[in-house]
């Protein structure tokens, strides 16, 4: 028997969102149209609005993060729900018994849901499978599986830019194999039903079967921009700059990095997107990552409308289920007696 | 010794409706013959008639006779890959319950991998386990020595030493020797002492931090992969040691259709190189980690289909020479982590008996080839020259299992012999300490993976070495 999926609850309805796989066009389009919703907070004197008002969002970080905990954090708190930030970055040796003995921790504090980014893939799946019913689980980041909301809000910018993915020609550069950011961007776009998904970078850098996921594999970069609507950077991690991964960062630039002559290659209203942190003169030219065509800000700011749609999605689906079943309950009790 | 008389059984050679009696005394199989041929009283010793057992003045039993009503009698099984956990990891499983798991399983002789704690690495340790599974009514068990001090690869173990107090075969178990140095002078010094090397084709820096086959479903789970490479590349360096040494070399659990080209032509070379497969390599891929089922996580990885329908025909073309269980149970704890910080490895051995049945109608295999995989073929590799063949004959050592191989699959969980029930670890779900097989409640491969294959069988009765132990008939 293969394992049901950890997110949805009983009624088919989104209770965790930990991967986008699995998900069909119509549940992320609904995120998407739902975010669409809270963009306009953002720009309201006032910008809260009180759906998790009362509930507790804990922030649990098992790797260092600023950026997207203070996305998730903000979102959290425009949605009117008390945050706890919980770092927990420790040793590389918290193994399972420890982590489920956390997570146990910080259920008997009684928090409502759990934004949860750790090093191993299919951490969030483990914490979604094991964790108290009645709390909602985020994958804020599991190893190299998936990052879903990171994937959600560059498919937000994507949409609010060019519309319908079907007649998108999108090009993702770089190290595919150690990036979450690019599966969850390539399983939301395969998803979407995204025209053309192509990806760049040596061999070192993309994993086996690579085109199992969708895509088509373009190691000449130059080739792969002819067409672009979008093209999406991803960030090189140091160590491997210092590993047999790559010979060099400067190298990497040349024959890999986003300049402004080769973005010139691509569509002339190509969005160039990135999920930070960038590296500058590695991946990307700095004048492109600051140029017109750069949407890498509006990626972030987005990001708070995209979790909040996100949350309170999962929060409204699970009190919608614990109605249905109090209602159920009822009912039984009133049949019976 | 007790004399046993099994009557009214069914030989898999003969026809389906005859029946044979088998007689069992002082270990060995002295009578096989058509069914009331053999009059246990007129065998020596024996004066009262009561029917069922026979009591000698000591008050044990002289003769114990069965009437099996049609079982099926085939030799016991020999395991060439079976992690029985004690001493160490008695909280996995122990020499006691996992013996008593492969006896349900089929085997009647287990090689216990080295990777205990400590290693099987000095005399103590054999003797250890040696007592430890004497105490145990369950599957004999050889130690498999381990090649290395600690199976840290760097100091050889004394193989000799070893070998004289009972290990038929060394190797590293899940623990390959990184330096070529080292092995190659390990495959000279096991050469010399004529023991067999029983070794995984494993390169530990290709394979890296890598805890699934580099494939689809690991990219698309970002798992860290193991390339085909990691066993190809070490596979290669180990056939061309054993070209230069002339060691044995048993391949133990292949995983990938490029090792079984290998093996081959390695096989053609005329090198003595053997190989086998764990069970569960044919019939589980990749494809069966969806959702980060943990279930699946194996040290040998499950590879892609292709993989896998290779391994299937290097059993039907005998390239591949044994199937193993490659049994791993493990305690709960194990699995409770994200899938890389799980442990590796299934419990196997209660599953193993209808996993091993539906191969031959899969594989369109003879019964004998059938039978060989997992009797004369592991026997051969051990040397062990009394253990029965593919055919029970007189005169062979009588380890034998009685099974119904169309028994619908239940609770393998019986009372043992000594009156304690075993596998009470594991909720009732089988013999085995572990609970760590996706296997459990499973009618039909199709509630698993992609083939319809019906699961059935049932081992009733087993005999060690001419000793009843394992009955639940």
């Amino acid at each position: 028997m293969s394992l049901p999926d950890p997110q949805f609850n009983q009624f088919g309805k989104l209770q965790h969102f930990i991967d986008i796989n699995g998900l069909d066009a119509a549940q992320l389009t609904h995120i998407l149209d739902t975010a669409e919703g809270f963009a306009g907070v953002n720009e309201r004197t006032i910008k809260s609005v009180p759906l998790l008002r009362g509930k507790t969002v804990a922030n649990i970080f098992f790797e260092n993060s600023t950026r997207t905990r203070t996305a998730f954090e903000l979102a959290a708190k425009r949605l009117s729900a008390d945050v706890l930030n919980v770092d927990l970055v420790t040793s590389s040796t918290t193994k399972g018994e420890s982590l489920l003995d956390t997570l146990r921790v910080l259920e008997a504090l009684q928090c409502d849901m759990f934004i949860v980014r750790h090093g191993e893939s299919g951490a969030a799946h483990f914490i979604a499978r094991h964790v108290a019913p009645g709390i909602n689980v985020v994958n804020g980041g599991d190893g190299q599986h998936s990052h879903p909301t990171q994937g959600m809000l560059d498919m937000f910018t994507i949409r609010r830019h060019k519309g319908d993915f079907a007649q998108l020609c999108i090009v993702i550069i770089g190290d595919i194999r150690h990036s979450r950011v690019a599966r969850s961007d390539i399983a939301a776009l395969v998803a979407l039903g995204a025209g053309e998904v192509r990806v760049v970078g040596p061999h070192t850098l993309m994993p086996a079967d690579v085109e199992s996921l969708g895509v088509e594999i373009f190691p000449d970069i130059d080739k792969a921009l002819v067409g672009a609507d979008v093209i999406m950077g991803l960030r090189l991690q140091k160590e491997r700059m210092r590993s047999a991964t790559i010979p060099s960062p400067g190298e990497f630039y040349r024959f890999y990095g986003l300049s402004p002559e080769r973005l010139a290659m691509a569509k002339p209203d190509a969005l160039v997107m990135h999920p930070g942190p960038t590296n500058r003169g590695v991946e990307i030219a700095a004048n492109v990552a600051d140029g017109p065509q750069s949407v890498i800000l509006e990626q972030i700011t987005w990001g708070i409308a995209v979790r909040m749609a996100v949350m309170s999605i999962i929060m409204g689906n699970s009190e919608a289920a614990r109605a249905t079943l109090a209602s159920n309950d009822a009912a039984a009790r009133s049949t019976s007696a | 010794m007790t004399t046993l008389l099994l009557t009214g059984i069914r030989l898999q050679h003969e026809q389906a409706d005859t029946r044979h009696d088998l007689l069992v005394e002082n270990g060995v199989i002295t009578h096989i013959e058509t069914a009331g041929v053999v009059n246990p009283q007129a065998l020596p010793g024996i004066s009262d008639s009561d029917e069922q057992q026979l009591a000698s003045t000591t008050g044990e039993p002289d003769i114990i006779t069965i009437q099996t009503n049609g079982l099926l009698v085939l030799p016991g099984f020999t395991d060439l890959y079976g992690r029985l956990r004690e001493p160490g990891f008695s909280r996995k499983g122990t020499l006691a319950s996992e013996t008593a798991a492969a006896l349900a399983g089929g085997f009647t002789t287990v090689l216990c991998a080295p990777d205990t704690q400590p290693a099987i690495d000095t005399p103590a340790t054999v003797e250890l386990i040696r007592q430890r599974a004497a105490d145990a009514p369950g599957a004999r068990v050889i130690p498999m020595a381990a090649l290395t001090v600690g199976l840290d690869g760097k100091q050889l173990s004394e193989l000799a030493t070893l070998k004289a107090v009972g290990c038929l075969a060394a190797g590293q178990a899940d623990r390959p020797i990184d330096n070529a140095n080292v092995l190659y002078s390990a495959m000279q010094y096991a050469a010399s002492v004529d023991l067999p090397l029983i070794m995984t084709a494993h390169d530990s820096q290709l394979a890296a931090n890598g805890c699934a086959h580099a494939g689809a479903m690991a990219t698309r789970l970002g798992l860290p992969g193991i390339p085909v490479a990691a066993e190809s590349v070490a596979l290669a360096r180990l056939i061309e040691l054993c070209r230069e040494t002339g060691c044995r070399l048993h391949i133990s659990r292949v995983s990938s259709a490029r090792a079984v080209g290998m093996i081959e032509r390695a096989k053609q070379d005329g090198l003595l190189v053997t190989a086998d497969v764990g069970i569960g390599h044919l019939y589980f891929t990749d494809a069966q980690l969806a959702g980060f089922d943990s279930r699946y996580h194996s040290a040998v990885p499950f590879r892609s289909a292709n993989d896998r329908q290779a391994l299937r025909d290097g059993i039907r073309r005998g390239i591949i020479d044994a199937i193993c269980s490659d049994h791993a149970p493990h305690d709960a704890d194990a699995s409770l982590a994200p899938f890389p910080d799980t442990e590796s490895g299934l419990a196997v051995y209660d599953h193993f008996l209808p996993l091993w049945l539906a191969l031959k109608p899969l594989l369109e295999l003879s019964d004998e080839q059938h039978l060989n995989v997992v009797t004369r073929h592991p026997n051969a590799i051990l040397c062990d020259e009394l253990a029965p063949g593919a055919i029970l004959k007189v005169g062979q050592r009588a380890d034998i299992i009685l099974i119904d191989p169309d028994a619908e699959l239940t609770d393998l969980s019986v009372a043992a012999t000594d009156g304690t029930t075993q596998g009470a670890a594991c909720a009732g779900h089988g013999v085995s300490a572990g609970c760590n097989t996706p296997l459990i409640g499973i009618r039909n491969l199709n509630q698993c993976t992609d083939e319809a294959i019906p699961l059935t069988g049932r081992v009733h009765m087993a005999i060690v070495g001419g000793e009843l132990r394992r009955s639940d008939y």
